[in-house]
Parts: C-alpha cells; structure tokens; sequence
C-alpha cells in the first residue's frame, strides 16, 4: 500500500481526526509521509492507511441484493467516513441504478447517470428503502397524470436515451436472470474453491477480519460450535 | 437538491426483474465446473486499463486463497491424458461430464459480478472433443460478455494446449489477460506428466502466437494486463534450478508477466495418486526466487547461488542465502547504494527508499532507526555495520 497524493482526503475520514492534525498533516507531501521514520509521519501514514484498507475491504465485502426493479441494496457501517465513497463506487459499477448503503442509524443513496452521480445521506436503511420503493410506486402509478408526466418527461431527458437501455435491461428481455437465485450459486461455487490440504485459517482471519466482516454485514462462520447469539440475528 | 424523488424517478426506468429463490443452474455442475480450476492460481488481478482496475479481493477461502473471480472451467470433458488431473481421459475415478452454454456462462457471472460477489470471470475448461471447439466456446462467453452486455470486469481466458492463432486472437481481444500452463519444465518432465500434450507446438508454440500478436497490436487496447503461465511443482522429478532455468526463458523470451506455482497434490484415481504430495514450502521458496528476479532485480547468476548442489532451494530465505555467499562485508546503510540495499536481507524495496530519504537528512546512528523504517533487524542485522559497528553472530556462518 502506498500513500496516495490526495491522502489529506483520506485523512479527513479517519474517524478520529479533527482539524489539528489535518493541519500538521498539510505539512508533508505524500512521499514525506511514505519515507519519514519520525514518529508524527508514522502516525499519520498508518490513520491514512487504515482508512484506505476499510475502503478497500468494504468495496470487496458488502454484498448487494436487489430490490424490485431498480434498486441494489447492502448493508454497511463503516468505522471511518467512508460510506459517501464506497456507494459511489457501487453506482458507478451499476449505472442508471439506485444503491442503497446502510444500516440501522443512517444510509447513503447513490444513482449514477450519464456521467454524473446524484447522493442522498439520509435514515436508516429500511426507511429509505421503503421511501424509495414508495416513491418508485408513486412514478410508476401517477405518471399517467400531466403534471407528473411532465416530470418524468423531464427526467428522462436529462438522463437521456440510456436509460432502460442497459445490459441489466437486454437480460431482462433474455430472461437469463430469472430463476438464478446468485447467493445459492455463490454458496455453492465458494465451497468448491477450498482445498482442504491448503487450510490455513490464520491468513483467513487475517484476510477477512471479524470486524470488517460485521462492518459489511458479513458472517461466515468458521464453525455452527463458534457462533454466538448475535450470528442468528 | 438531491432527493430521493428525484432519485426515483431518474431510475425509473432502470428495471431489471427481481431475483427469486427458484434455481435452473445445476448445483453439481457448477461445484464440479468450479472445483476443476481448484489450483489454478490467479492471485494478482491488477488491470493497467484505462481506468485502472485495482487489484481484486473479494472473498477469501479457508486458505487463505482469494475468491476474486468466478473460477470455472468451461467443460469438465477432457480428451488429454494428463498423469496428475481428475479430468483427464486416464483417470479412473471421474465425475460426470458437465459443460456449460456461453448464455449460461454469462448470465451467471452477470448476475454474480452485479450483485459484488466477484470481480470478473477465469475461464479455463478441458479439452473436449476438439480443442478449437472448445476455444471456439470460451470466446463466445467473453464476446457475449463485453459486447452484448458491456460487461467491464475482468476476464482471464486459459488458451487450452493446441488451440488455432485465430482463436487465440479472438481471446486476446475480449480478455484482460490470457493464460497458458506450463505445467512442467521441459519436453521430458512433460512426456513424464501426460502422453498427449506435445510442450513445444502445443504450449510453447501458443505463447510465441501471443507474443507475435501482442507485439503486433497496441497493448493497451488489446490484452491489458498480458499473458502469464502456471507450473506443477513436484508431479515430475525436475529440479528447481530447472524451473528457475525455463522461467528465465518464459520472462525474457516469452514476456510472460508472471510465472505461478502450484504444489503437486496427488488426486485419487489419477496415475499420479501413489505419489506424494509436494511441501507446500516448495512453491513459496521458488515465488521467493521469483520475487528476486522480477522485483529486486537480482542477475540470474546472483541468484543461482540460492541453490544446492542438486539444483534444490532449501526451506530457507534464498535471499539470505545468497547474501551469505555474495556478501564479503556487511553493508552501511549510510552509503550502500539502493542496489546493494535491497540485496540485504530484511530490506525490501520500500525500506530501501525510507533508508535513502532519510540519510539525505541525517546520518543513521543505529538499528532503532532502521527499525522503524520497516527493516527486519533481525535478518538485516548480520549483514550491517551502522558507523563502523557491526552485529556479529553465529547466526551468519552457519549453514
């Protein structure tokens, strides 16, 4: 891992920094901070890397699951201020759907279309998943009305020609999804990849912490024996 | 103002139907399709596109192994007599023969990569009937896969051992990065492995076509992340020294981007199933060995010294040991060079440019200092003298 030219950026969502040590950290280039052995550059390279690891374990761990037509939903509840950045990346991976991040407190809502990406930092997931499934309803079942025509009309043209023109759509015509029920597959592919004669469940816990499993809503169990209360809710 | 309205409407349109409990993809067909490709190793998923893809990781296995990309083979079907595979025509304890469609294919890793369990798809398959059938297939898939769908993950496609240039062209177009195995050192460690493969028109042939074409063609339009190969370590009787000597050929004459080695694992109802497993240490020493000439730039004739007499890395440190035979004096941090930095154990190439940044400001007094930089003292400390000290121990002479 190398320390980014833009690390002040990453700094700022390290849940514990404030505006002193984003000031000291404004003193050091991104090579300083990569090289200098002294105990302030240390620190501060190991905040920006801690924030740049969850980052990068969030985008691989978190899980999506769709809700109705156009929405991709997971859950999420990241350590640092990093939520805004991952459901963008998300959003980007699925153009012209809306993502949905979150958990129990807060959510992050994100839609990219044609080249720009619209936010929403709203409640916790389920109320924004109802607003938004209720707000789906509401176009879907009043769009016959003038005025709200005029909006979707509107809508539509901003968004272009692209919209329900995308490889998600050419699937639904193929109905090549239907049926295929993705987590049962991914069960059933994960299990064949293990080798037994490799186990080595030190660089497994390693690879995948508890915590940044938790943090996306993960739980793969090692054993049914080890499971506590919390892994049945 | 963004609001989740606005959101909703704009996505409107966006439909996609919703995914229910009901299955048509054979469980067994995908666990046996998928379990074929086990020890295929494809660790480094680095895409120099444009944009860059990242390095994958996704899910990791009980061992440790990343789960980054549907790994799966094409068909199970196999006409190759391969002494070491389950798959192979000779085995007398196969499975059921499976293979999939290029629409199934696709709408697997779709429906998979969309919903983030995978970054992309490793499409490797048996032989089937007829090699160029089977090639034929593979690049379906990937064609479907970024033509029809705009699919943008990443694909690595295995060049099965025979297949046409054309073929191998069409691959080399759709995928990321595309792949032929080695599987053994030389023509008489792979007559000894399988009857049926010939190494040199076969396999070496194939990876001189993709090294034409990309020479040929604009690399970062085409196959951005180049070809790599993977060997068996341990099925034959070959020598380290052996496979270092072919791997040298691979990245000079071949330009293969990297070598991976997979310990031989005898698989019941193959030839090979009496034979024993290979030391899982095997394969870490010769990626050490690898690490040496690709990153720390070590001359093939430095690192020979890694060697025993029988052409063997031993279960230790090949850097260390070359340092012991190369190395006539211990090092000082404060005036080596980056080149002999690197070539003490402990340092690697971050700790080396830390070592140099901070020398421009002021001397290094001692190990605390380098410590902190990341250098394991530990190793280093035998091969140092800071300010005309130095850390002598027994640990340096013995063997």
């Amino acid at each position: 891992m190398k320390v980014p030219e833009n690390f002040l950026y990453y700094l700022s969502a390290h849940a514990d920094c404030n505006t002193r040590l984003l000031a000291r950290a404004g003193e050091f280039t991104a090579q300083e901070l990569e090289v200098l052995p002294n105990a302030d550059a240390k620190r501060l390279r190991k905040m920006v890397f801690e924030v740049l690891g969850e980052t990068h374990r969030m985008k691989a761990f978190v899980r999506l699951k769709p809700q109705g037509g156009a929405i991709l939903h997971g859950y999420l509840k990241p350590r640092h201020k990093i939520a805004e950045r991952v459901c963008d990346h998300f959003a980007r991976r699925n153009p012209r759907t809306i993502i949905v991040l979150g958990n129990g407190l807060e959510s992050w809502t994100a839609l990219f279309c044609r080249g720009r990406i619209m936010r929403e930092h709203g409640a916790g997931l389920t109320e924004t998943l109802e607003q938004l499934g209720s707000a789906l309803h509401d176009v879907g079942s009043h769009g016959s009305n003038e005025g709200e025509r005029e909006g979707n009309e509107e809508a539509k043209k901003k968004c272009g020609e692209e919209i329900g023109k995308t490889s998600e759509e050419e699937i639904r015509k193929e109905g090549w999804e239907k049926g295929i029920d993705a987590e049962s597959i991914w069960k059933a592919y994960y299990d064949s990849q293990y080798c037994p004669e490799r186990k080595n469940l030190r660089v497994f816990r390693q690879r995948m912490p508890r915590r940044d499993q938790e943090s996306a809503g993960l739980r793969l169990l090692e054993s049914k024996e080890n499971a506590t209360l919390e892994d049945f809710f | 103002m963004v609001t989740l309205e606005k959101i909703a409407h704009l996505a409107n349109d966006c439909k996609f139907d919703s995914l229910g409990p009901a299955s048509q993809v054979d469980r067994e067909k995908l666990s046996l399709l998928g379990g074929g490709t086990r020890h295929d190793v494809c660790a480094s998923t680095y895409s120099p596109r444009s944009p860059d893809m990242p390095g994958i990781c996704h899910s990791f296995t009980q061992d440790g192994r990343c789960v980054s990309l549907f790994k799966t083979l094409y068909t199970n079907y196999c006409s190759h007599q391969c002494n070491y595979c389950t798959n192979a025509a000779n085995c007398s304890q196969k499975t059921r023969a499976f293979t999939y469609t290029p629409l199934e294919l696709a709408g697997i890793t779709l429906s998979l990569y969309r919903r983030n369990y995978i970054e992309g798809l490793f499409l490797s398959s048996g032989s089937g009937r007829n090699e160029d059938v089977v090639m034929e297939k593979i690049v379906e898939t990937a064609r479907l896969l970024r033509e029809k769908h705009a699919f943008a993950g990443y694909i690595h496609l295995k060049v099965l051992p025979g297949a046409s240039r054309s073929h191998i062209q069409e691959a080399m177009e759709l995928a990321d990065r595309i792949s032929i195995n080695l599987e053994a050192s030389s023509p008489a460690h792979m007559n000894e492995m399988s009857a049926t493969k010939n190494y040199e028109t076969d396999i070496i042939q194939r990876q001189r076509y993709i090294r034409d074409l990309m020479s040929k063609t604009d690399h970062k339009a085409g196959l951005p992340a180049g070809q790599t190969t993977q060997l068996v370590v341990g099925a034959g009787a070959e020598s380290d020294v052996e496979i270092f000597k072919r791997i040298l050929y691979e990245y000079s004459e071949i330009g293969v981007k990297r070598a991976y080695y997979s310990a031989f694992s005898p698989q019941k109802g193959t030839p090979f199933e009496s034979r024993a497993p290979q030391q899982k240490w095997r394969e870490h020493r010769l990626y050490q060995m690898d690490w040496l000439y690709r990153i720390y730039h070590f001359q093939p004739h430095e690192i020979h010294h890694a060697f025993d007499e029988n052409g063997f890395l031993g279960n230790a440190d090949p850097k260390t040991a070359i340092a012991r035979q190369l190395m006539d004096s211990p090092a000082d941090p404060n005036v080596a060079s980056y080149g002999e930095l690197l070539r003490i154990p402990g340092i690697g190439p971050r700790s080396a440019q830390r070592i140099i940044a901070l020398r421009r400001a002021h001397p290094i007094k001692g190990k605390t200092e380098l410590a902190q930089m990341g250098v394991r003292i530990k190793r280093a400390a035998p091969f140092l003298k800071i300010n005309g000290w130095r850390d002598c121990t027994l640990q340096m002479w013995s063997a």
